[in-house]
């Protein structure tokens, strides 16, 4: 447990010795904020326009909130994994008495502390210029529920930029290739971070409900503004649950697969 | 001096080309990604105008029509400039040394030497995409021909900004996160900038002209801009190529080649 926390510190440190990148990180995700907030923000210009199941509060909360949850599930470090298994650098780990999983999963949690930290100012600046409607959740109930939908967001993207990051034991050539359809773009649409999923059809929704991208985003926001509640919210915890579950046994599989083939090039 | 130009743009484009089609599955997957998206929010702006009828006070075929707009001028930026992207490293290793000493133009080189392939490939689609929306919304000739002349004013600013980006690599070595910065605030161009609200509004029309580039060819098309809007576009397109070619030219004197 020590030497994970002193990996987290220097993780965090780390983080402070590219002082203009983070900056830069951090104004490029305020910036993609402001295109959700006014498109919904001319959508629901009436206060009392009701649709797509959302009022103005709920949907500007809805955007507000993304805020928070980016930084808390999308901030990680885990996408350099694929960086160590292309270049070969992951033997140095495999030598190492540290648990690799382990490892990059308390660099993810320092990502996700500092992000977070920096979202909730920005979240502080933005909502005082903006001055948006916002719904305070106060019910301790849901409040918790929003907090176990988190946890198992997190892990489920952990797992799946691990998976990601397998692929170049295979075919190292594609580590960026794949990030950038799977993580950039599939993530970024399907998760509910451009828009709530319960605008689409229900038989588009239905299937993409069925995949984990959406308990990354869209489900942790929508248990925090009430919308989910009863056993739909249990029925939706359990899916989340389900999914950590495959993808852990899918990742171990798929690990232990690439170690067998893994050469170590450049290592 | 054109067609030497030419020559020269067409030899360097078909290494950049040979370069990406050596590296097929990575070429797919990023094709495919690039097709996603778009597919993704053009999805979106679909099922929300089915839902809400109009946005802005644009209908529902107007608004794709700015989104396909926007598309297109970022896609054929983004083919065109390219190499802009790569620049960085030749900065910090000093091998922009090996640029600088060519009897060629090394603005050119830097901006237009690696055009991008699967960005090429996506042109064709939309601009048909474009064309059958366009044509949907009924324009006169004259809102044709305005449109196709903002719209290369638009390339211009786009072009203009790549310029004060390389200019600004020389200054200070980061390319990455301002080419990313450039591509976000163009981002906000995805849809009319009137959705936004003052003083956003006329920060991205007139300070970072995205609502010259994007949504003011768009506008004019349909009617909505008058000639004095016209004249103040063109106008800004003239002046930040002006400025972007003064801020090139200044970053020069201050290249160090360092590590050369």
């Amino acid at each position: 447990m020590k030497k994970y926390l002193q990996i987290f510190k220097i993780s965090f440190e780390e983080e402070f010795a590219y002082r203009l990148n983070f900056i830069l990180w951090r104004i490029r995700n305020v910036m993609q904020i402001f295109l959700t907030y006014f498109i919904w923000s001319t959508v629901y210009s009436d206060p009392a326009k009701q649709i797509f199941g959302y009022d103005r509060t709920k949907i500007l909360t809805y955007v507000f909130g993304i805020m928070i949850v980016r930084a808390l599930v999308l901030s990680a470090r885990a996408m350099d994994v694929s960086n160590d298994v292309a270049s070969g650098n992951l033997s140095n780990y495999l030598t190492k008495p540290v648990n690799y999983f382990k490892y990059w999963f308390t660099r993810d949690i320092s990502s996700k502390v500092l992000n977070l930290i920096f979202a909730t100012v920005e979240f502080i600046l933005l909502f005082l210029v903006l001055k948006p409607p916002f719904l305070f959740q106060t019910n301790i109930a849901v409040i918790l529920a929003f907090l176990v939908s988190i946890i198992f967001a997190v892990i489920i993207y952990f797992l799946i930029l691990f998976l990601l990051s397998s692929i170049p034991f295979w075919i190292p050539e594609i580590g960026w290739g794949s990030h950038f359809l799977v993580t950039v773009v599939i993530v970024e649409a399907l998760s509910g971070s451009l828009f709530p999923i319960n605008i689409l059809p229900q038989g588009l929704q239905s299937i993409i409900l069925a995949t984990p991208f959406p308990y990354l985003i869209y489900f942790p926001v929508e248990v925090y503004l009430g919308n989910i509640s009863g056993w739909a919210l249990f029925g939706g915890l359990m899916v989340a649950a389900s999914w950590v579950g495959v993808l852990w046994i899918f990742l171990n599989v798929v690990w232990q697969k690439g170690l067998k083939v893994y050469q170590s090039f450049g290592g | 001096m054109f067609k030497k130009y030419f020559k020269i743009w067409w030899m360097m484009s078909r290494n950049s080309f040979s370069a990406v089609l050596g590296q097929k599955l990575a070429l797919s997957m990023f094709l495919v990604g690039k097709i996603f998206r778009f597919i993704f929010f053009f999805l979106f702006l679909y099922f929300l105008l089915k839902g809400t009828g109009s946005l802005a006070g644009y209908s529902g075929n107007q608004i794709i029509f700015f989104f396909l707009t926007f598309s297109l001028v970022d896609v054929t930026t983004q083919f065109l400039f390219r190499e802009v992207y790569n620049f960085r490293p030749m900065i910090i290793k000093g091998d922009f040394d090996l640029v600088l000493v060519k009897p060629l133009n090394a603005l050119f080189r830097v901006l237009m030497g690696g055009a991008d392939v699967i960005d090429l490939i996506t042109i064709p689609p939309l601009v048909i995409l474009t064309i059958v929306y366009g044509v949907s919304l009924q324009p006169t000739m004259s809102g044709v021909l305005i449109y196709l002349i903002l719209l290369i004013n638009g390339f211009l600013i786009a072009t203009a900004f790549h310029i004060a980006i390389l200019a600004f690599a020389i200054v200070t070595t980061e390319v990455d996160h301002a080419v990313m910065i450039y591509r976000d605030l163009t981002n906000l161009g995805r849809l009319p900038v009137d959705i936004y609200k003052e003083p956003m509004k006329g920060f991205l029309t007139y300070l970072i002209p995205v609502g010259i580039m994007m949504t003011t060819p768009v506008k004019a098309m349909i009617g909505g801009v008058s000639v004095l809007g016209i004249v103040i576009a063109f106008s800004v397109g003239i002046l930040s190529m002006f400025f972007s070619l003064k801020f090139w030219n200044f970053a020069l004197t201050k290249y160090t080649s360092a590590s050369s």
